[in-house]
């Protein structure tokens, strides 16, 4: 008995991924659900428009943060006045306040679920007759038509990153890998041919969750169809990429899975879509900003119940165009070493004649 | 002297049979070779003398699981431990300790060529070490009765030779063992052998009755006009055939030219 | 003498600081059987892949059919890996049909002994015609130079015997092979021979080449078990074939000294060594 949990705790010690996934991952939950989790928000982000904002500003409960130096700026520029309906749909700020009407108006950003139930509940209790409360994008603040988005990305994440990553592996688990690189392919044949398949099923999956959301729980498509499809494009590249290098990185598909589970929870909890990255401590949110599913859920939420654009949208793109381009490139490279190694015999034989 | 083994002993799994009516002695002082290919039913003989699989029909009589030694299939060490560790973890499983332990771990080390290499880890070790530290894992607590499932597939002839060394040092001491193997050659070399095919026992004796008693002829010849019994051995042909040939010399030379005749003269019952 | 399929000259492979494969030069011409034996680790693997175009060597001068390895040589080639290469997902026609894609080759027919079994899935047909299938896909392009990492492992003597009717039949067509195996009935049917030990091509020639001047001495006695014993404390090679005692590689003085100081009567035999106990001799003479 004591042996056989003396060699267990031995056999573990050395098992890297697995102890990764007892240690890490409940110490990451943990840390998640203790911090991060907190359902009820308690700083929203505010801008007050319009005039007397000072005074409105005052009667606000701490909760609500507002940005008095924006809303100045926003007032001061003639002509482009930004009013608290454009502040809202740029997601400048969860909430804006206008007030121009009598009496003032409150709108709520719906796509950010738990800032608004929480502002919602928080502007209820003030004064009656001090705001009215317009919930813009989600007014009956349901939770499918912000999840819906995000959980697009999170199919597409799952399809691009483990299945991909299984598929390949099982080609080198099985000595089927060495057997197309001794045959006279094209490495490019092989790595198109090896990607696309997981391309076109994710692509597909894109579009039957897409179709769904909409039928089934009345998700709203209020922005332009080809931006987002333009977006879910650059998104599956990015994590069909992450899927090709976790398969170059993995001898086993059991390995494949696990690395595969850790990129995977991580993009679950901290991308924003079930907490709100701007309610999150600084220490756990920038995880946040550096997972492509962050900006998918902001680019599909955007579009969907927003209907954001290009314009406003922009930097999401980019971030995740960039991801796209380095991880995707990194992920051709390494699977064409795998099957071509006399790609570096040139540079092997030129400093071979240079001694 | 007690003889283990199997009584027209039948397997089966589900709707498969795996095994039907083979009978086998496992003696004292005497290695068995179990030859055969994938699925002719070597590694079934060999757990249901084990008792890891029930007989269907007839009687397995072997000792107490305490006084038998198993080596599984390329298996039997553990690769994330060092070979000290794999030996603390078998011998306390066993209840070999102190002075015994201490002895014998170092006639393990010796046998193994080990010595210098107690620190690594078992799965760094070459597949041939590997299979022999597993060996001599499966005898730390010297049991008497010896069960090997393919102890030298995969492994290069010199460990090969090192590993039929122990082999035949255990039973030199006494021990009744009992392996599979896929090599003839090995097989040729052990005090009897069992050939199974099908499940079922195509040939069993000692090497020079199983070709002394192959059915049919063999003949030797530069040429041959039957490829479908013919094969080919360096430049010539040996050709099988029921009745006495009509040229060549009817021998087979080695069990390899035995074992092959009589799956063809299986073959040819059967059709 | 027609030109080489494959020609290795001074090829070494490193590893980091690790040498797998070590100043090695080998030849394999049309219509012959080149058998390529060694322990594990000894470098064969790495050998192999060098001349499949895996790995580059880090040294030496490697060619296929008179040029270096590319995607051209590769379509001349024929390579039965360790681990078969199918694909387990696909049966057994559709196999053969991906090789034929990847080759461009016509429809490669289905072996005699999986007639009926081309539907079948490729885990379903059983090591032995996962085998037959595995030489079929790469014989179907009609390669000039096999390469076979232990192309029979496995199967069973009669299965065995019908691999290298293929083999055989392929060089007698002008096909030339490479071949790596632990059976030294395999090695005894390959044309010329070569041992790897270390990395380093140790020996090359035939069987007798390899085996020199290797001795056995069969030591008949009753008395066998004490003759074991007295023979391996004098840290004599020896092996048990049946009751007789074999000592391998050891002067029949140093048998004879061994056995009286035990008080073992015994009749000594000179005999040849066999292939492997020449390689265990070897190699414990170099260690």
């Amino acid at each position: 008995m004591k042996a056989m949990i003396l060699k267990e705790f031995r056999e573990l010690r050395r098992d890297k991924r697995t102890m990764a996934m007892l240690i890490a991952l409940p110490i990451l939950l943990l840390v998640i659900f203790g911090y991060a989790a907190n359902f009820t928000i308690d700083d929203i982000s505010t801008r007050v428009v319009g005039p007397g904002s000072e005074q409105v500003t005052a009667q606000l409960p701490d909760l609500f943060d507002v940005d008095a130096d924006a809303a100045a700026a926003a007032q001061d520029t003639d002509g482009d006045t930004q009013t608290a309906l454009d502040l809202v749909r740029d997601n400048k700020a969860d909430v804006a306040i206008d007030t121009t009407t009598s009496p003032p108006t409150a709108y709520i950003d719906g796509s950010n679920l738990f800032s608004a139930q929480t502002a919602k509940g928080a502007l209820a209790q003030m004064p009656d007759g001090a705001v009215t409360i317009d919930v813009l994008y989600n007014p009956d603040l349901t939770t499918a038509w912000v999840m819906v988005p995000a959980l697009i990305g999170l199919i597409l994440t799952f399809i691009g990153t483990i299945i991909t990553s299984i598929g390949l592996v099982r080609e080198r688990q099985n000595g089927t890998l060495e057997q197309l690189a001794v045959m006279p392919l094209k490495p490019s044949d092989v790595i198109v041919g090896k990607i696309a398949p997981y391309f076109i099923l994710a692509a597909l999956d894109m579009i039957i969750v897409t179709l769904l959301g909409v039928w089934i729980f009345d998700v709203p498509f209020n922005g332009n169809v080809a931006l987002f499809g333009f977006g879910g494009a650059i998104f599956l590249f990015v994590v069909l990429g992450l899927g090709v290098l976790i398969s170059t990185a993995s001898q086993t598909q059991a390995q494949a899975i696990q690395v595969a589970m850790m990129i995977l929870l991580p993009q679950i909890l901290l991308s924003g879509f079930i907490f709100p990255l701007s309610a999150m401590p600084a220490a756990i949110s920038w995880i946040g900003y550096i997972l492509p599913l962050t900006y998918w859920v902001n680019i599909s939420q955007g579009i969907l119940l927003r209907g954001a654009d290009l314009a406003s949208l922009w930097p999401s793109f980019a971030v995740l165009a960039v991801m796209a381009v380095v991880i995707f490139t990194a992920a051709v490279l390494r699977f064409r070493r795998d099957l071509a190694p006399s790609s570096r015999r040139k540079s092997q034989k030129s400093s071979k004649a240079g001694n | 002297m007690s003889a283990w083994g199997a009584r027209e002993l039948t397997v089966t799994y589900g709707d498969t049979v795996a095994l039907t009516n083979v009978s086998v002695d496992v003696r004292e002082g005497e290695v068995l070779a179990v030859v055969g290919g994938d699925g002719a039913g070597k590694t079934t003989l060999l757990r249901a003398l084990a008792g890891a699989v029930p007989a269907a029909e007839g009687e397995v009589n072997a000792p107490s699981l305490g006084s038998i030694g198993f080596m599984p299939t390329a298996a039997g060490v553990w690769r994330d431990l060092s070979v000290d560790q794999n030996i603390d973890f078998v011998a306390s499983a066993q209840g070999v300790t102190g002075a015994t332990l201490a002895e014998r771990r170092e006639q393990l080390l010796a046998d193994t060529g080990l010595e210098g290499a107690t620190k690594r880890l078992a799965g760094q070790l070459s597949g041939g070490m590997r299979q022999k530290l597993a060996f001599a894992l499966a005898m730390i607590h010297r049991p008497p009765m010896l069960i090997l499932d393919e102890p030298s597939t995969g492994v290069d002839p010199v460990s090969r030779v090192d590993l039929w060394r122990m082999i035949s040092q255990a039973a030199v001491d006494g021990a009744a063992i009992i392996m599979a193997t896929t090599y003839l050659d090995e097989a040729e070399r052990a005090s009897r052998v069992l050939v199974l095919d099908g499940g079922e026992i195509l040939l069993a004796g000692t090497p020079a009755d199983v070709m002394a008693n192959v059915p049919g002829h063999v003949a030797d010849a530069g040429q041959t006009t039957d490829r479908a019994r013919s094969w080919r051995r360096g430049s010539r042909f040996k050709t099988w055939s029921p009745d006495e040939p009509v040229e060549g010399v009817a021998r087979a030379d080695d069990l390899e030219d035995a074992v092959i005749a009589a799956t063809l003269a299986k073959e040819t019952s059967n059709a | 003498m027609p030109e080489p399929l494959m020609s290795a000259r001074g090829v070494t492979r490193r590893f980091g600081d690790f040498t797998a494969v070590d100043n090695v030069s080998l030849e394999v011409a049309p219509g012959e059987v080149v058998g390529l034996l060694g322990a594990n680790g000894a470098g064969k693997t790495t050998l192999i892949r060098m001349i499949l175009g895996l790995l580059i060597p880090t040294e030496g001068d490697l060619s296929l059919f008179g040029q270096a390895p590319s995607r051209e040589t590769r379509a001349r080639l024929g390579y039965v890996s360790q681990g078969l290469g199918l694909w387990d997902d696909l049966t057994v026609t559709e196999n053969l049909a991906f090789v034929d894609g990847a080759f461009g080759s016509a429809q490669t027919p289905v072996p005699d002994s999986l007639r009926g079994a081309g539907d079948s899935l490729v885990v379903g047909i059983g090591l032995g015609g996962q085998r037959q299938l595995a030489f079929a896909a790469a014989l179907g392009h009609k390669p000039e130079l096999l390469v076979l990492d232990e192309p029979t492992s496995g199967v069973d003597p009669l299965a065995r015997a019908r691999l290298w009717d293929t083999v055989r039949d392929q060089a007698d067509a002008g096909v030339g092979a490479l071949v790596t195996t632990h059976y030294m009935q395999e090695a005894e049917r390959c044309d010329r021979l070569m041992l790897m030990s270390r990395g380093v091509a140790v020996a090359q020639g035939t069987v007798k080449d390899i085996v020199g001047n290797t001795t056995a001495t069969e030591v008949r006695t009753q008395h066998w078990q004490q003759a074991f014993t007295a023979l391996n404390d004098a840290n004599i090679l020896v092996a048990l074939a049946g009751t007789h005692v074999r000592a391998v590689d050891a002067s029949e003085d140093d048998v004879r000294a061994a056995l009286g100081e035990a008080g073992v009567k015994a009749d000594l035999v000179p005999m040849q060594a066999t292939l492997d106990e020449a390689m265990v001799a070897r190699e414990r003479a170099t260690a």
